[in-house]
């Protein structure tokens, strides 16, 4: 759209009332509970029809883990580190002995060793990793999980659209989840100290009598203003209001309790095991964005150690829930990606760490649209550089949104700048989708 | 050479930005001008605009863009009552000579120059105290950039004004940017990589010409430093790497023999004055030769001013009216005319001739027709935006949210028995009690989505409960203890809460439910209460 267009003509006012008036009524026999919404006006979120309906979980390994002791082993060389690399379910395919669960199931994953995002302090890299790029002066971005809530909510969800987990304090600043210029509609509900959301539960000070019939009296009195006037932003205050009591019935969605004993017992007792748990119920309801941050694997001293206690928990869980997912016949639907701000060194510092490292690392992807057994990218012998395949973070970004059927060049508008959802001239990888 | 041609081409592109047509007599009234030139374009496309809003719906919509607030329920009986003529100047006045108008408009030039496209507003509130102080002694808007871009961190007075550049000094890219968009409506970042696809005007050589200015100015310890010399080079998308000079958006450049590189010794003497400046707690010299006070006497010369006034006028009337007259703001040049340029030319200049006293352009907006049009429009297509035909809904900012929470829960007859500058000191001791409670909510930008997330805070938590649902004394719930008749309450909580009687269908409704909650009145009181906070009525200015 160019600015021009800006002339303000009568021929150019179409009635966004008109417009969101016709798309409501289309969409009104699919879904069952849009009662009300009409009289209230609709925001810009009614203008999409949702085609398919993928979701993510984002096991978001903060502060750097280390892909020699995970996905990308060089074992043999000085660097190399103590640990075995083991063979997988693929042929010729190699991963660290910490992680013989996901060995196993190799070829349902595909893992990206040729990432060289370059920056290498937290704050930064966090955004970056979050973002696909970077945030340029006088605009923020959305993060995956914004973007993936806006291209995959429903219009009558009664669930959450984008949740993040974040136990630990560690990092938790560097990879707060944001909206950017997307705004609050898609802002995460964010759970820091406990695994229920805030404001989620009816006080004990009041009634569920009174609770419903006081939000009755609030659709009266906004349905007298409402008359005569119409705007996107007043379609979104009523439908905020609209989706409270869903979100309150999916309280019991955050609740790792409601899984049967063996269920539980599958996933293990750790705080990590049961978000994922609970990152499994939400999206099986329907959430399109599940982020759980598992803090702190930057390890400038203990690398090896601390790999040694983190990475086995993360094999466990992930592949509990790959099979979870697949049992369920969920694969298609929902991608499990790992991925942190960077990687880690080759290089072993004075106290035995690995120091941040971003030129040459790994992430995994699974389910979701993405090629099971995919290994795509090379590292040099030592794992210094990348010799072959070289990702960036925009690269990326546009791989994971095309395989879940978001085209990566569509434009967001910024008043009347289009903001394409990854940056010009980068190319998803099609040899990585499904 | 090139650089000349280049300044040549700006200045027939900006031609554009000449009045086409004769601008109204300087000597008219603002509210007048701005009636006329809105009213012309109207006819000429038969657009009809909507009727003026009552008076109730006015002096809530005056009260909150002015001081921040709803009105209390004694100010809008009294303004409705008054058969004075001249009473909507005058209640202008009255809030304008409050001191809630200088507190309201500071934290809103705060927001608007720490606010980005994105709604960046971790650095809101930095310079929040400077504008206040600056806005009470009366400083007009050229003083207020001077302090801002040039402060002086020896003065009390304007000492905070410095957290503006120090924000920004580490990313002179940034640094760059907000500068261009904050004081002269012009996002140049698109012009950091290439030239501006679409806008002539925005050429490479503008943001590296915009960021000679600046990139001299850096951190010395916890000061804020500038070089005396400096050279900017960037790499254009085709050719050889370029040095750029100190340009400015017109196309106007500064000459001076302080445009090169810093040599060896500089540098040596710049690392020294960082250490010494950190051991002796006080900023390093300025230079003999300053690139930003440059930047700031040609932005204020009259045939470079356009860029200034006009940006300010448009974020006033964009503030006051709910929609720029360029739009978006950001985006003021050739290829994004405004809707109605005559006017913005106009209003600028008249800007300009009265010493860029932001008051002034302030209350000829509020006073203008075009202001006081009713937000409801029964037509099936409501005429574009840019007719400024109806009176747009505005989300509250988190500010006047939090406020108008405070005195709506109050009892009213309290601020009724209240003289006036007691009121007055009342309400601003409420409001400043507000702050914190605003932090729970997002600054708005256009097109502004509400989300679940603060629905589920206005009906879930303790908060909102203990604040602002209680029966304490003096509260409207505790006015409402010795309220017996349905009819009654309902009136006393519509009227307190929207400042007007309640109609027909809401009278039934809310009497309906009270008569099916008799076993618990007060309860039902306290849930009326709610839903009249929670609708939309009281979310926007209207």
């Amino acid at each position: 759209m160019r600015a021009k267009s800006f002339c303000g003509s009568v021929d150019h006012a179409i009635s966004r009332r008109g417009f969101l008036g016709a798309t409501v009524a289309a969409g009104a026999s699919a879904f069952a509970d849009m009662t009300g919404l009409d009289q209230l006006g609709s925001s810009a979120l009614a203008s999409q029809m949702k085609k398919n309906q993928k979701r993510v979980i984002l096991l978001w390994l903060a502060g750097g883990a280390s892909q020699l002791e995970t996905f990308d082993p060089k074992p043999g060389v000085q660097t190399g580190g103590p640990f075995r690399a083991i063979p997988t379910s693929v042929p010729g395919v190699h991963i660290s002995e910490l992680m013989p669960q996901m060995a196993k199931r190799m070829h349902k994953t595909c893992i990206i060793r040729g990432l060289n995002t370059k920056i290498g302090d937290h704050l930064n890299g966090a955004q970056l990793m979050l973002r696909g790029r970077r945030n340029e002066a006088g605009l923020k971005y959305p993060d995956i999980g914004a973007v993936v809530a806006r291209e995959m909510a429903r219009l009558e969800s009664q669930v959450p659209d984008h949740v993040t987990f974040y136990t630990q304090t560690e990092g938790r600043y560097y990879a707060l989840g944001d909206a950017g210029f997307f705004g609050a509609r898609f802002a995460p509900m964010e759970l820091t100290t406990e695994n229920r959301p805030g404001n989620i539960r009816r006080r004990d000070g009041i009634t569920a009598l009174d609770h419903q019939q006081r939000a009755d009296l609030r659709v009266l009195l906004s349905q007298q203003f409402a008359k005569g006037r119409s705007s996107s932003t007043l379609g979104s205050h009523n439908e905020a209001y609209e989706r409270v009591r869903g979100i309150m019935a999916s309280e019991t969605l955050f609740d790792v309790t409601q899984e049967p004993q063996k269920v539980r017992d599958r996933y293990g007792p750790t705080q990590f095991a049961e978000q994922t748990l609970i990152a499994r119920r939400l999206v099986e309801a329907g959430v399109p964005f599940v982020r759980i941050g598992r803090a702190w694997w930057d390890c400038h001293g203990q690398n090896f150690e601390t790999h040694q206690e983190m990475v086995p928990e993360l094999d466990h869980v992930m592949a509990t829930l790959i099979d979870d997912l697949h049992e369920r016949g969920l694969q298609d639907d929902v991608m499990v990606v790992t991925l942190s701000e960077f990687g880690r060194t080759p290089r072993i510092n004075a106290s035995l760490g690995r120091d941040h490292f971003a030129s040459a690392w790994s992430m995994s992807m699974t389910g979701g649209g993405i090629k099971g057994g995919a290994v795509w990218g090379k590292t040099d012998p030592l794992g210094n550089t990348v010799s072959d395949q070289e990702v960036n973070a925009g690269t990326l970004f546009a791989t994971l949104y095309a395989a879940l059927g978001i085209n990566p060049h569509k434009n967001y508008y910024v008043g009347s700048r289009p903001v394409p959802l990854v940056d010009e001239g980068i190319e998803e990888i099609d040899d990585l989708i499904a | 050479m090139l650089t000349h041609r280049i300044t040549l081409t700006i200045v027939l592109v900006f031609a554009g930005f000449a009045p086409a047509v004769e601008l109204l007599p300087a000597n008219k009234p603002i509210e007048t001008v701005i009636d006329l030139a809105i009213q012309a374009r109207l006819q000429a496309d038969g657009v009809q605009p909507a009727p003026q809003a009552d008076d109730a719906t006015l002096i809530r919509r005056l009260t909150l863009d002015l001081v921040g607030r709803i009105p209390t329920l004694v100010e809008t009986d009294d303004y409705v009552g008054s058969s004075d003529p001249n009473k909507r100047a005058k209640l202008v006045d009255r809030l304008m000579a409050s001191p809630g108008f200088v507190r309201f408009q500071a934290e809103q030039l705060d927001v608007m120059l720490n606010s980005t496209v994105a709604g960046d507003d971790r650095r809101q509130g930095s310079v929040r105290n400077y504008l206040r102080t600056a806005l009470a002694d009366g400083k007009t808007w050229d003083q207020i950039f001077r302090d801002l871009m040039l402060p002086n961190e020896d003065d009390p007075k304007t000492k905070s004004a410095v957290n503006f550049l120090k924000a920004r000094a580490r990313d002179t890219d940034r640094l760059t940017n907000d500068v261009s968009v904050a004081f002269f409506g012009v996002n140049v970042s698109c012009a950091q990589c290439h030239d501006h696809p679409l806008v002539a005007d925005w050429k490479q050589d503008h943001f590296y010409g915009m960021k000679s200015f600046l990139d001299r100015t850096y951190e010395a310890g916890n000061f804020l430093a500038e070089r005396g010399a400096g050279l900017v080079k960037f790499k254009p998308t085709r050719g050889p790497e370029r040095s750029a000079q100190m340009m400015f958006l017109t196309g106007t450049i500064v000459d001076s023999p302080t445009v090169r590189e810093l040599t060896k010794d500089e540098q040596k003497r710049e690392k020294e004055l960082i250490e010494k400046a950190k051991q002796d707690k006080k900023a390093p010299p300025a230079p003999p030769f300053s690139a930003r006070a440059q930047l700031v006497e040609l932005a204020l010369k009259p045939k470079e001013s356009q860029f200034f006034a006009r940006s300010i006028v448009n974020r006033l009337w964009y503030r006051l009216l709910g929609y720029g007259l360029v739009m978006p703001l950001d985006q003021m040049h050739s290829e994004n005319p405004a809707s109605h340029p005559a006017l913005l030319d106009w209003l600028a200049r008249d800007f300009r001739d009265h010493g860029y006293n932001l008051r002034q352009t302030i209350r000829g907006i509020v006073l203008s027709q075009t202001y006081s049009r009713s937000s409801i429009d029964p037509r099936e297509i409501p005429p574009a935006a840019s007719y400024f035909a109806v009176g747009r809904l505005k989300p509250l900012t988190p500010m006047q949210l939090a406020a108008s929470l405070r005195i709506a829960t109050r009892d009213p007859a309290g601020f009724a028995g209240m003289k006036p500058d007691e009121r007055e000191r009342q309400i601003e001791s409420l409001v400043s009690g507000a702050a914190g409670f605003a932090a729970y909510f997002e600054e708005p930008g256009d097109d502004f989505q509400i989300g679940v997330a603060e629905a589920l805070f206005f009906s879930n938590s303790d908060r909102i409960a203990q604040e602002f649902l209680n029966n304490h004394g003096g509260t409207l719930l505790g006015r409402l203890k010795t309220v017996t008749d349905p009819r009654e309450a309902v009136t006393l909580l519509v009227r307190t809460v929207y400042g007007r009687l309640p109609n027909a269908d809401e009278m039934k409704g809310l009497t309906d439910y009270l008569a099916r909650r008799t076993d618990r009145t007060p309860e039902a009181y306290k849930q009326i209460l709610w839903a009249l906070l929670t609708a939309s009525e009281f979310r926007f200015t209207y």
